[in-house]
This record gives structure tokens, sequence and C-alpha cells, in this order.
């Protein structure tokens, strides 16, 4: 009789993979480094010495002169970053949304799809800083160069989105407007928009939540807001400004994601399935990564 | 039998509560004050066809712009700081994804700290980053390098550790109760299931950087944007829309071949 233990154990592994085309596919990743890293000059020297330099950089931050940069009104540039994501993101959304559904592959005809896909495409291909580059001689230095920058930069992105929430819909109720008589325009006002204005009002928010990281940035160019402060500040070499100037910037950022977190998983989950407190909680988890 | 004729009654509309009231009033008032604080001026949209500044974006220079010096050599210098902090961001982010992941971190502290430290370095913009290291290690493609570095190695972690997230555990069980030790029960368990998507993450984070780099250089930051800030101050805006219409056709060539590379990827 033969037992299971008594059956001989195969001493035969399966065989490993056969590997060595990888190196095909190593080899361009390391010539390109290698290109880019000699390209670029970096030597070991200077690759030790950069942590150094900015350990020294780093302890003069410290400790942040909130006060000083007050005094500057730093907090109304901070401010005025934060208006100008607002009105950007407004500006955008409401380019966006009658063009959404005019490129939607579901609800428009090819030839009037096709030419603003393409716009789409076109403006998010620019980011927002070149965009400002272009508009500051036409509307003069300040905050509505920005404003118009992200504006028409959120145009593209949102489009896109937008574009792609509607083409996800049920068609159920296109039909039945049609069913009843309604034209074109009628069932893109009672078929569509209430299926995608929950998907579509929270990526306006996510929009938001970028725009204003943005914003912050466009200032360092003049286009109005926060970065002018941080890049004036680092020129004079005056680093515990400059932190402080940093610190308040981060402090604002992290607030409105977290805001805009909270809002934009009410609009999607409802309120009907989380109680205040989990809502807290997961704001919270948003902000720290801690889950509990 | 229902009675499908009396159809008058139509449902009650559900009233709108004064709270949502408040916050329309709220939000509608912020946006005024807010369109009023930055100069918000329709007229621009049709002054902006009869804006003299027009002549100066037009004709475009192309003699200027089809030299070694002015276009080509920065737009390598840009291409070389989006590979750099491309392949060294994503490296490094592979280790830190997995202990910013609560599936394969190995402890409590190292999970806390990592991810605490990565959502304040992403709290602060890209050219922040670049101004930053500009100022602290000197001018030049070096500190643009170092800044895409850190910057594409926060946005990859926060990417590609809610992947490791949502991997399946089992495999990493197996091998843990085969006795293996905890970066090589990982390395057998977990990685090879989410390896495709680091690699389509990579590619992103790489058009990603593509993008930031082009600008880097109004910072200091080295790369082709070093040379519409020079162009910027001579106002010739001719040569800047020379320089864009030669960059984006690069960048969108680079985008397309990266975005064929994810779609057969995942």
């Amino acid at each position: 009789m033969e037992t299971l233990s008594d059956t001989p154990i195969s001493s035969h592994r399966p065989p490993t993979p056969k590997t060595f085309y990888r190196w095909f596919i190593a080899i361009p990743f390391l010539v390109a480094i290698v290109w880019s890293v000699v390209g670029l000059n970096i030597t070991l020297s200077r690759l030790l010495d950069a942590p150094g330099d900015a350990w020294t950089i780093l302890r003069q931050m410290a400790p942040p002169a909130f006060g000083e940069v007050y005094e500057r009104g730093a907090v109304g540039k901070i401010f005025e970053s934060v208006y100008i994501a607002w009105i950007g993101t407004i500006i955008g959304a409401f380019v966006s949304l009658p063009l959404a559904f005019l490129a939607a592959h579901n609800v428009a005809p090819v030839w009037i799809r096709s030419p603003i896909r393409q716009l789409f495409n076109a403006i998010r291909a620019v980011p927002e800083l070149i965009l400002a580059v272009i508009l500051i001689p036409i509307t003069g230095l300040g905050a509505w160069a920005g404003t118009l920058a992200i504006g028409i930069h959120s145009i593209g992105t949102l489009g896109k989105w937008a574009c792609e929430s509607i083409e996800d819909i049920d068609d159920g109720p296109i039909e039945a407007t049609k069913a009843c008589g309604g034209k074109w325009a009628s069932g893109m006002r009672w078929g569509v928009l209430p299926q995608v204005m929950p998907v579509i009002s929270s990526y306006w928010l996510f929009r938001f939540e970028i725009n204003v990281r943005a914003s912050a940035v466009l200032g360092m160019i003049g286009a109005g807001g926060v970065g002018s402060e941080l890049v004036s500040q680092l020129s004079f070499r005056n680093f515990p400004a400059a932190s402080a100037v940093l610190i308040m910037t981060m402090a604002v950022v992290l607030t409105i994601d977290t805001i805009s977190a909270a809002v934009r998983r009410r609009i999607i989950k409802g309120s009907d399935n989380t109680d205040e407190d989990s809502r807290t909680l997961e704001a919270i988890t948003d902000l720290t990564g801690i889950r509990s | 039998m229902n009675d499908y004729t009396n159809t008058s009654e139509r449902p009650v509309k559900p009233k709108p509560r004064a709270r949502s009231f408040l916050i329309a009033l709220v939000l509608l008032a912020l946006t005024f004050w807010a369109a009023f604080k930055v100069s918000f001026d329709l007229s621009t949209f049709w002054e902006v066809w009869t804006n003299p500044i027009w002549s100066m974006f037009w004709p475009i220079p192309w003699d200027w712009v089809f030299t070694k010096e002015n276009t080509f050599d920065p737009l390598i210098e840009t291409l070389q700081i989006a590979v750099t902090s491309t392949l060294v961001g994503c490296l490094l982010a592979l280790p830190v994804s997995f202990a910013m992941s609560s599936l394969t971190t190995p402890n409590k502290i190292v999970y806390f700290i990592s991810k605490t430290i990565m959502n304040l370095v992403r709290a602060v913009p890209d050219l922040f980053w670049a101004k930053l290291l500009v100022t602290a290690i000197g001018i030049g493609a070096f500190a643009g390098a170092w800044s895409l570095t850190i910057f594409s190695l926060a946005v990859m972690v926060k990417l590609f550790s809610e992947t490791v997230d949502a991997a399946d555990p089992r495999p990493l069980e197996a091998a843990r109760s085969s006795g293996a030790r905890h970066l090589p029960a990982v390395k057998a368990g977990v990685l090879p299931t989410v390896f495709p998507s680091y690699v389509a993450y990579s590619l992103y984070i790489f058009e990603l950087n593509i993008r930031a780099s082009v600008v880097l250089g109004l910072v200091g930051a080295g790369g082709v944007g070093r040379v519409i800030e020079t162009q910027r101050q001579f106002f010739r805006f001719d040569r800047i829309l020379g320089l864009l219409v030669i960059i984006f056709g690069i960048v969108w060539v680079i985008e397309q071949i990266s975005v064929s590379l994810r779609k057969r990827l995942v």
C-alpha cells in the first residue's frame, strides 16, 4: 500500500524564467540617466555639498518671523491667492460646462465634438505660468492676469473631466425626454445635468484645490498673490520672513484641501451614511494620513 | 386596481432649507468680494483684440528661434532635468511608498512619520521648492533637478502608496506564514502585483516633470524657461511665442509616446 508520505518528493523546482531580455530595457534607461547626469554637470562634490547648503539655509529660517511678515501684509497676499483661485475656478467652470456638453460623444455630433476636444487638449498642454507670461503684457501686472491664466487653464481640465462624466451617464432619461417631445437642450437639462452635476461640482472643488497652489506660484512672476512675497523675502535673504510666508501658505493650502475634501465627500456620498464625528475623522485622515 | 387617471397631484417639491440659502448667500458674497479684489474686468475680453500689444507677438523670428544656443540647448537641459528627477524621485519613492502603506509598513512610527512629512512636502507648490533650492544651492539646472526630484517623490509616493494599500494581502500573508522576514515578504508578496502600476505612474510623473521643467527656468532653476524669462525682460514676446510653439510641439510628442506606453501597461 502506498501512502501519501511514500510518494517520492519531486526535487525539481520550476525553471527560473529567462530574464536576459530585461537588459534590452535596462540599457536605454542607463544611457538616459548617464546622458542626463553628465549633461546637468552633476558631480559628486556638488551632490555632497547640496544637503549642507540646504541645511545652512534651513537653520537660518528658524524661528519664523511671523510678526514682520504680518506687518508687510502677507496675510492679504495669501488671501489674494485664494481669491484668484476662486474666481479662476468660477471662470473655468462657467465656460467649460456648456463646452463639455458639446464635446461628449454620446450627446454631440462629431463635427462639433472633435474641435472642442482639441481645444481642451491644447489648453491643457500650456501651463498656467506660460499663460500668465503671455497675459501679463495684455492685462498688466497684477491679480487679473493670474486669474485669467488660471481660468483659461481650468477650462481645459474641467472641460475634459466634465466631458468624461457626461459620457458615463445612463441614456434612459435622455430617451424619456425625447419620448415626451423634448428638444436636445431639454434632454441635456433634464436628462443629463441632474445625473452629472454632483460629480462635476466635486471636480470644480478639486480644481479649486489645485488652483490655490497654482495661484500661489503665479505670484512669483508678478501675477498677483503670495508668490511675490516669497520671492522678495528670498532675494533679500531674509530667511526668517521667508519661512513665515512658507508656513502660512502651507497652512492655508492644507486648510482649504481639508475643507474641500470634506465637502466633496459630502456631495458624492451624501449625508445619510456618515455622522458628524466620522466626517471630522475622515477629514483628519485626509490631512495627516493617520487611520485609526 | 390603481387609479391612473388622477395625475393632477404632483409630488411635493422639497423646500430648500434656510441653511442652504445661507450657504449660497455666503458663497455669492465671497465671489463678489473676490472678483472685486482681483479687479475682475470683462472689458479685457473685447479690448484684447484691439490691444496694440499684439504687434509685439508677431511676426515670429524663426531664424532666431531655430538656433542651437537659443532653443535646442536649453530644451535638452529641460529634458535632462525631467529624466534625472523622474528616475531619482521614482526610485526613492519605491521604498517610501511601502513604508507609507498600512499593508506593508514595518511599524506604526515609520508609517506616521513618512506620511506626515510627505503631506507637508506636497503642501508646498513645486516652484516654491525650486525657488527655495535656487536660493540654497545656487542658480541653475542642478537646483531645478533637486526640486523636481523632491516634488515627484511626494506625488509618486501619494499615488503609489494608495495602490499598495489596495493590493491583494494574501500573497504577503503566505510569504509571512512561510517564515519570511519583513523585506523579503514584501518583495515576494506585494511588489510583483503592484509593479506594472509603479511603471505606469512613473511615466505619468515623467509627463508632469516635462511640463514642470519647462517653467522651472522662470525662477532661475535652469532649462528652457530661463530663455523665456530673459526674453520677457526684453519684451521680446515674438521670440517667446516662437519658443513656445517649438516647446509644446516637442512636449506633445513626448506625451503621446508616454500615454500610449501607459495604455499598454494597465
